[in-house]
């Protein structure tokens, strides 16, 4: 058992090209119940919603319908709340490359803002890479009520207070 | 532990940045060749089942599990596939032995990365449609994220991020399977191009082709094909939740690593970690992925191994030598294939065949790997060559 033979000159290999041949993979993601009524708030009403569980003293941002540590039901009735549109960088990253890999012009600055016990992940506007610290207050901006679609994209960025 | 289990056999091939040379499959039937040979040849017509692991979209085509047979000799036998981190794979063929139902068990996992065109968009796929994917950023952001987090929470500063870079690529100068040995120095580091700050460009493993198999037998037929069986002792693994929105308690530690260990741990009656364990070979996908493993796998105290790092602990002389081999960031990053990796080096070690880099004297040792951003899977196993 061994491989004997070998290709041992470039000009010798051929690959199949995917390029040419690949066919296209489309599917869509249903955003859930959870999901449609998180992103409804903040379409309408430029509002974030969360979801607490009271058992175990945590409220989820963006809400969800179930708590992930105790596995109970959170209702949209009982357990939903306004959670406000003002965070605090948790953390944060000036990001240098494209989504593939290529050098941006200007890095994006993209952040984990900790509101109620949730961090919701989003740009960071106004504000220097330099200048950005974990702690700082920020506060969401929503694009215009006829621009947003029903998406984490109709918050504009997050800016510092 | 009720039945024993060692490894009796290791095989890898490739180990190149490319190889346009063989199909990942002949990739794969090299190393199970010489793993079946390094197990006193045996046939793998006698090896009772299989465990591969690997992910679907890196090898070019779908439903990959079903190309698993023939590249191992395993058509018309009980075949596994783990969609995970091989050493997540490696756990499936030591319960299956544990069962009591096979007694030799092979497991698999390969890298041929340089394949695919374009690897950041698979990552970005594995991100959360609605809520991370439409901001189209480099999935890294997410190790930038977790990065600037574990700096702020433990104080460890970005240099000693940089001296792991420094202490693994020097350590792999002496592995000749590593591709990315380097003397390397902190400016080099701190001034290469930025990822996603404060990652920059030499903080991340580079990619790596390669294929790995291991050969697993129970305690009768381990002494039957080999003369130095190497023991699991222990193994646990444990998933953190995949919610970045819920990791605020986790985004700068790996809960995911401590909770493994700890399993391990407790498999293997060890106590206290650092007195125990001899050496080991720890997930450094990132820079400081290595520090924050190390921390939380108990070697240390949490937010110490920086420190420990600048008085040289995990240097291959130090107290706990930590990727003698040149890790990920020395050898390179094999993906799925990186905990059978970090196996392969504890076991070469453990059998004293580990060449210029031999530690003297090694008896336990513990691999641990993780799966990659956005994952929070980590598996800890323990191994020793004493019975």
């Amino acid at each position: 058992m061994a491989i004997l033979e070998r290709i041992t000159r470039n000009i010798d290999n051929r690959y199949w090209d995917p390029g040419t041949k690949a066919f296209p993979v489309k599917n869509r993601y249903t955003a859930g119940v959870a999901g449609q009524w998180f992103f409804e708030e903040l379409k309408e009403n430029g509002k974030i919603y969360g979801s607490r569980c009271e058992d175990c003293a945590v409220t989820y941002v963006p809400a969800r319908i179930y708590c992930e540590r105790c596995f109970k039901r959170l209702e949209k009735e009982k357990d939903w709340l306004d959670v406000g549109t003002e965070g605090e960088i948790h953390s944060f990253t000036a990001v240098h490359r494209t989504k593939t890999g290529e050098e941006k012009e200007e890095p994006s600055l993209v952040a984990a803002v900790k509101i109620a016990d949730g961090l919701l992940i989003h740009r960071l506007a106004g504000v220097k890479p330099e200048q950005v610290e974990i702690g700082m207050k920020v506060k969401a901006e929503f694009k215009p009520k006829d621009e947003r679609q029903g998406g984490i994209e109709d918050i504009k960025h997050f800016k510092p207070l | 532990m009720s039945k024993k289990v060692a490894i009796v056999g290791i095989g890898y091939s490739g180990f190149r940045t490319t190889s346009t040379d063989v199909s990942y499959r002949e990739m794969i039937y090299e190393a199970a060749t010489k793993c079946y040979e390094d197990a006193g040849g045996i046939h793998p017509q006698s090896i009772d089942s299989f465990v591969a692991s690997s992910e679907d979209f890196m090898e070019g085509i779908s439903i990959a599990d079903e190309y698993v047979p023939d590249q191992l000799g395993a058509v018309l036998k009980p075949v596994q596939s783990i969609a995970g981190d091989s050493l997540q794979g490696l756990a499936s063929a030591l319960m299956q032995i544990k069962t009591g139902q096979f007694d030799v068990v092979a497991a698999s996992a390969f890298s041929k990365i340089s394949n695919l065109s374009s690897y950041e968009n698979v990552l970005s796929y594995a991100t959360d449609p609605a809520y991370i994917r439409p901001f189209q950023e480099n999935p890294y952001f997410i190790a930038g994220l977790e990065m600037n987090r574990y700096l702020y929470e433990t104080g460890t500063s970005r240099e000693q991020c940089a001296k792991v870079v420094i202490k693994n690529r020097y350590n792999a100068l002496k592995n000749p399977t590593a591709i990315y040995g380097a003397k390397i120095d902190m400016d080099d580091i701190l001034n290469a191009p930025p990822l996603c700050k404060p990652l920059g460009e030499f903080d991340k493993s580079g990619h790596l082709d390669g294929a790995i198999v291991l050969l697993l037998a129970s305690e009768d037929k381990a002494r039957e094909l080999t003369d130095h069986p190497i023991w699991i002792t222990g193994l646990g693994w444990a998933t953190d939740t995949p919610n970045l929105d819920s990791r605020t308690d986790t985004l700068g530690s790996a809960r995911y690593a401590e909770l493994a260990a700890q399993k391990a741990y407790s498999m293997a009656g060890i106590n206290t970690p650092y007195n125990e364990i001899d050496f080991a070979e720890i997930d450094d996908t990132f820079s400081y992925k290595e520090l924050q493993h190390i921390e939380a796998l108990k070697l240390c105290g949490p937010g110490e191994a920086g420190e420990l790092l600048d008085l040289g602990s995990f240097a291959p002389a130090g107290d706990l030598p930590v990727n003698v081999s040149g890790g990920s960031l020395g050898v390179g990053y094999l993906h799925e294939a990186n905990g059978l990796h970090r196996v392969l080096e504890t076991v070469l070690q453990l059998r004293g065949e580990a060449g210029p880099r031999q530690l003297p004297g090694v008896e336990t040792g513990l691999a641990f790997a993780w799966r990659g951003v956005p994952t929070t899977t980590g598996t800890a196993i323990i191994l020793s060559n004493k019975s």
